[in-house]
């Protein structure tokens, strides 16, 4: 299991170097889809169940696609991949910042690398993240109607100002 | 500092720099906020998991929520931009012509 967290860690590093070093957003989105993936694999090892459901779902399923779609605004002809030469310097310099890091502030740390932490020692029906989930619709009702607020406000906030012609943002369009 | 939680500090500390070297496309400076969110969103849960507070899974699922409204927004930036100016560079962006 330890073994499991520190590949899936791992993996997250990569992908975050992947999308930090500047290559062009298709490449940067893959990196992210990828990222997103693992962060969900490791919550899942950290004992969640409905937080990774809830994350593949709503962030790779909804606006992963979202933004993989909206690459096509930022196409040219020679997209800058990870052989590219400046891509290259920008992985090396953080790749280098992120092993210092690590050695200066992990170098010693030889001890639990990752694992359920369950208080009690059997398999139960109401897990902790599912419950805390619950707690949202029942205590924090009015934050929910909040949110779906706010995103009903920023739908119409999101039409009106790509509305063109003379009416929204963009005047002469 | 536990590996968890160097990762995810190291991510959001990364897409925090590769939003502020970005070099070319508005839409790979997204990207990196969305990495940014990412790393926050692993850091609410596993506190909500690792820590056995469960109350705190609510906000996990809330900044999903308000990150889902800057997103749109950045992406409607995105739009805009690509109507008026034919693509997303960012050295098309200078109406301040000095």
């Amino acid at each position: 299991m330890s073994y499991l967290v520190c590949v899936l860690l791992f993996r997250l590093m990569v992908g975050s170097v992947g999308v930090a070093s500047n290559p062009s957003p298709y490449f940067a989105a893959m990196g992210l889809v990828m990222e997103s993936g693992v962060g969900c694999g490791v919550l899942i090892c950290f004992g969640g169940s409905f937080l990774p459901l809830v994350f593949f779902l709503i962030y790779l399923g909804g606006m992963m696609v979202v933004f993989a779609f909206s690459a096509a605004l930022s196409a040219e002809p020679y997209p800058y991949g990870w052989g590219n030469r400046s891509v290259k310097m920008y992985v090396a310099a953080y790749v280098l910042g992120v092993g210092c890091a690590w050695k200066v502030l992990l170098g010693k740390w030889s001890g639990f690398w990752g694992g359920i932490l369950d208080e009690s020692g059997e398999l139960l029906v109401l897990r902790g993240g599912m419950m805390g989930v619950a707690a949202m619709h029942d205590v924090g009702g009015w934050m929910l109607v909040l949110g779906g607020l706010g995103l009903l406000l920023t739908l119409f906030v999101v039409l009106e100002l790509v509305r063109g012609v003379s009416r929204g943002g963009l005047r002469t369009v | 500092m536990t590996p968890i939680q160097m990762t995810f500090s190291t991510n959001f500390l990364l897409g925090l720099m590769g939003l502020t070297f970005h070099r070319t496309h508005l839409l790979s400076a997204l990207l990196r906020l969305e990495s940014m969110m990412l790393s926050l969103f692993l850091a609410t849960s596993l506190w909500a998991l690792q820590l056995s507070t469960i109350n705190i899974a609510t906000v996990p699922m809330l900044v999903l929520a308000f990150s889902a409204c800057s997103a749109s927004s950045g992406l409607r930036l995105l739009v805009a931009t690509a109507r008026t100016h034919g693509s997303d560079h960012m050295q098309n962006l200078n109406l301040l012509q000095c």
